[in-house]
């Protein structure tokens, strides 16, 4: 899956099974507060993950507040009662780690990485912020500005990204929850106050509402010490409503053109609601996702790129644009993103990638092409395996979608067992002209950059 | 095992005191857990290709590199981008494979396989699930020796890389990074970072092969190789029949390097509809064969690198000019570039180029605290470590290590290196290159709406984007 554009979403998902011929341990347990805990460990470098996810993301937002998930993510760098602000920075890296956080549609992840004798210095850390973060005008103020800065770094002031971020949810869904800017609006984001700041922190960030994952080089009886020390006895909060994501039963997908100053080679967006998570289909088409896109030998290479000559870059996945297999949650789409060369017109890339399902409509893959296509998946997802913190991503999706993190353990069996059969049925159920949205990304000099972020000042 | 033992004890004490804690300090914790880097095995073939071999067996993988000095300071001065693209090609074709024969037996392997060239070293990566070593070195041999570049190949490499290209230039960081290069670097070969529509429209099968018969020799090429591999002798068995056979050639002289003088000059490239002004604060630097080198890194490191760093801290959380706030100390093997960077909203250019400037002077005028040090010499140890976690990690850093002319023990005295420096070592390299006052400027945004203001600096030279 080639990456055409530089935005901060995860890639690369990761499962393992026996077909791996390596097996993640596991340790899971909850706390009294409900917070649930996993623990992996691997000695071979002393190197520790601290990963932490609250339930909770863009799709939870409320209307006149978009953006508002990804703005707390923000004000959980601010300081806490006993990490006052720059603290977090400086304690992780000073210690020679890494940290970061990211907002998702449905989830919120932080996670600090460090040398394995600190682990209890990220431990703290997390905590502190989980029981008393500083919530207060000025920071709220500082991170304003720097959330508006990162969409004009990220977003205004790139070809294609508003496109995406703006239009595309509002052509694949017709329930506001999806169908929102999850950057959000500069309007939106200056509305919001301190006093929303506390309640999304109060309703969501509890420890019955997270999940916490450690990977690397931990001794278990002195990990669970520690996190009962700095978690244990931060209190619970009732289970927070879950807005209701169903859509709307005469919802169509369309076509739609963006006119767009900066970029200058035409794209094309196409997307295809999915089907649901670990549901027979949603195997078939991890599958059919790896034939179009996985490898050299892939079929939008093969065939498109080599053979019509008429995409230039590609790049696809369930869950597209923000997500990926694995935190793949119905409903969300089977969304392309392709690039392509200004001698074929939208419509024409629009219908030969529709061929391309048709063919798997019509005649499934042969033996020896699913054979190699499952040997690509089962090495691409073992190589993921390697870091601690892709590890720790995986757990963490599965503990809190699937409240089973030894999943991570099985799911490539699943995915190797699907057949030709399975492949063209799913192609045939989802793949259709009908059920599609189309967003044809079009070069236009000279027009007004940005989106909704160009009506800040007015 | 004996540090490992002690690093548990402590944990244990330390969460022993669980119901006493005291959360208003961070944490006593025990010292940095020892770590000893994989053994690597060095030999080289009767040839002069140079093998490096690492055994990690901790996932059933292996990843290669294949790097020659053959990075896009080679390209004949009327062709940038001949390095890049003969790269691209290597996988579209040799004498016994086209190019869907070389995408499915390579994917069959559970594996990888591609060209890309750098400043230096033009490198062929491979990786294959561990079963299927033998013949990744099979496909890698293949690839760097009779690649021959057919026609419908390089004719949609040529047509797809005018695009893309085209797609290149929209982005503000591509068009500074290419204008930087251009005014540190002048006249020699690091000056360039991409082809021209020009130069790509001149690639054929000739100039393409005379670049790969010119560089593409084994006496000018080391393969790294890591992961579960088959036994020592078995794997040099492999690599000699891959490669033993391919002939020494002369090396032709390597371009020259005139370096420019740096100066203060600020250069605006207009992208109209830019809702943000990308600044780029840069001017030449040393080498990693330098003794400046690590006092200039670390020195940078304190400056810019991470969110604990001063340009983060200030320009980013206090002053809330940006998203990004950082400093970069590039080096290729002959020469390096150092840089400060930020992006941000063209009301807020004037204060935030003065505090970007402000903070490169205050490198050059005081020493660095204590604790700012000890931090970054734990930060930078600690990236060391985090780097080793995957097979991709370490690959690339022995690649670079080659790519660069490093020493072998580079990697196993690094952390040791970076603890040795001094805050007057850091001085004194701040005061050399990273004081502002022979600093080159450059800007991407709209010359309509930053121009004037850009003018309070000095005068300006304004570029369009072809």
């Amino acid at each position: 899956m080639k990456k055409i554009i530089a935005t901060s979403l995860l890639m690369g998902a990761a499962f393992l099974g026996k077909s791996a011929e390596v097996t993640i341990p596991i340790e899971q347990y909850q706390l009294k507060n409900g917070l649930r805990v996993i623990l992996s460990k691997d000695n071979t470098v002393p190197v520790v993950t601290v990963y932490m996810i609250y339930d909770v993301g863009a799709r939870s937002e409320e209307k006149g507040r978009t953006g508002f998930a990804h703005l707390f993510e923000h004000m959980m760098f601010e300081g806490s009662a006993n990490a006052p602000k720059g603290t977090h920075f400086a304690a992780v890296e000073s210690n020679g780690g890494t940290l970061n956080g990211s907002t998702h549609p449905d989830f919120t992840d932080y996670f600090e990485v460090l040398p394995s004798n600190k682990l209890a210095t990220a431990l703290w850390l997390e905590s502190d912020r989980m029981r008393s973060l500083a919530i207060n005008e000025e920071n709220l103020k500082n991170q304003k500005e720097a959330v508006k800065q990162e969409r004009r770094l990220s977003f205004d002031n790139q070809p294609y990204a508003t496109a995406i971020v703006d239009i595309w949810p509002t052509l694949m869904y017709g329930n506001w929850q999806s169908s929102h800017s999850l950057i959000g609006s500069f309007e939106d984001l200056n509305a919001s106050s301190v006093a929303d700041v506390a309640k999304f922190f109060k309703t969501y960030y509890a420890p019955d509402n997270a999940a916490l994952v450690i990977v690397g080089d931990i001794q278990s009886a002195d990990a669970r010490k520690l996190i009962e020390t700095y978690f244990g006895d931060i209190p619970s909060q009732p289970q927070p409503k879950h807005p209701d994501m169903t859509e709307p039963a005469d919802f169509q997908g369309r076509t739609e053109v963006h006119k767009d100053p900066l970029a200058k080679v035409p794209g094309v967006i196409i997307g295809y609601p999915g089907p649901k998570r670990r549901s027979p289909d949603y195997y078939a088409i991890i599958m059919i996702d790896a034939i179009l896109t996985a490898g050299d030998s892939a079929r939008f290479r093969m065939d498109l790129v080599k053979g019509k000559q008429s995409v230039v870059q590609y790049e696809a996945n369930l869950a597209w644009p923000f997500g990926n297999s694995l935190d793949y949650r119905d409903p969300e789409d089977y969304g392309i993103f392709v690039l392509y060369n200004p001698n074929f017109t939208a419509t024409q890339i629009v219908d030969q990638v529709q061929e391309e399902f048709a063919k798997l409509q019509n005649q499934g893959i042969e033996a020896k092409d699913l054979e190699r296509v499952k040997t690509q998946l089962r090495a691409s997802i073992i190589k993921d395996m390697q870091s601690s913190l892709s590890r720790a991503r995986a757990l963490a999706q599965y503990a809190i979608v699937d409240g089973d993190p030894a999943l991570i353990n099985t799911e490539l069996d699943r995915m190797l067992a699907v057949t030709s059969a399975q492949i063209q049925a799913a192609a045939k159920k989802y793949f259709v002209a009908q059920k599609r949205s189309v967003l044809e990304i079009a070069p236009a000099p000279g027009a007004q950059p940005g989106n909704s972020g160009a009506k800040e000042g007015k | 095992m004996f540090t490992r033992r002690m690093t548990a004890f402590l944990l244990a004490a330390a969460a022993l005191g669980a119901q006493t804690v005291d959360r208003s300090k961070a944490p006593q914790t025990p010292p940095i857990p020892s770590y000893k880097l994989p053994p690597v095995y060095e030999t080289r073939l009767p040839n002069g290709m140079g093998v490096a071999l690492v055994e990690d067996s901790r996932f059933p993988l292996v990843t290669a590199r294949l790097v020659f000095q053959a990075g896009s300071r080679f390209d004949p001065k009327d062709m940038p981008g001949l390095a890049e693209a003969v790269a691209a090609l290597l996988t579209e074709g040799t004498k016994t494979r086209n190019s869907r024969q070389i995408s499915e037996e390579v994917d069959g392997l559970g594996g990888s396989l591609g060209g890309g060239a750098g400043e230096d070293s033009l490198v062929v990566s491979g990786s294959a699930l561990s079963e299927n070593t033998a013949k990744l070195l099979e496909l890698m041999a293949d690839v760097s020796r009779n690649a021959n570049f057919p026609l419908d190949e390089v004719n949609l490499h040529k047509q797809n890389r005018t695009q893309s290209l085209l797609a290149d230039r929209s982005d503000p960081g591509f068009l500074a990074s290419q204008k930087m290069a251009e005014v540190l670097y002048g006249s020699s070969p690091y000056a360039h970072i991409a082809p021209t529509p020009e130069s790509i429209q001149k690639l054929d099968a000739k100039v393409l092969a005379g670049f790969r018969d010119a560089w593409l020799a084994p006496n000018n090429a080391t393969l790294i190789l890591i992961g579960k591999l088959p036994a020592r002798a078995e794997v040099m068995k492999t690599i000699t029949a891959q490669f033993g056979s391919w002939q020494q050639k002369q090396l032709p002289a390597p371009p020259k390097m005139d370096l420019p003088a740096p100066r203060r000059q600020i250069v605006l490239v207009d992208r109209p509809g830019s809702v943000q002004a990308d600044i780029h604060v840069g001017r030449l630097a040393p080498t990693r064969a330098s003794s400046e080198y690590f006092p200039l890194m670390v020195g940078s490191a304190i400056l810019g690198g991470g969110a604990n760093s001063r340009m983060f801290k200030d320009i980013r959380e206090k002053e809330g000019f940006a998203y990004d706030a950082h400093s970069a100390y590039d080096t290729h093997r002959d020469a390096g570039d150092f840089e400060g960077v930020t992006e941000v909203r063209n009301e807020v250019l004037e204060p935030a180029l003065k505090a970007v400037l402000a903070e490169l002077d205050r490198m050059a005028q005081a020493r660095v605290s204590a604790d700012e040090l000890t931090g970054i010499k734990n930060f930078l140890s600690g990236m060391y470590l985090l780097h080793l976690e995957t097979q991709d990690g370490l690959a690339s850093q022995l690649a670079n290590m080659k790519a660069l002319g490093l020493p072998n023990d580079y990697l196993e005295t690094y952390t040791a290196h970076v603890r040795a420096v001094e805050p007057d070592q850091i001085l004194s390299a701040a005061k050399k290159y990273i004081a502002p006052d022979q600093a080159a400027v450059v800007v991407v945004g709209d010359a309509a709406k930053i121009g004037e203001v850009l003018k309070k600096f000095g005068s300006v030279t304004v570029t369009k984007v072809e």
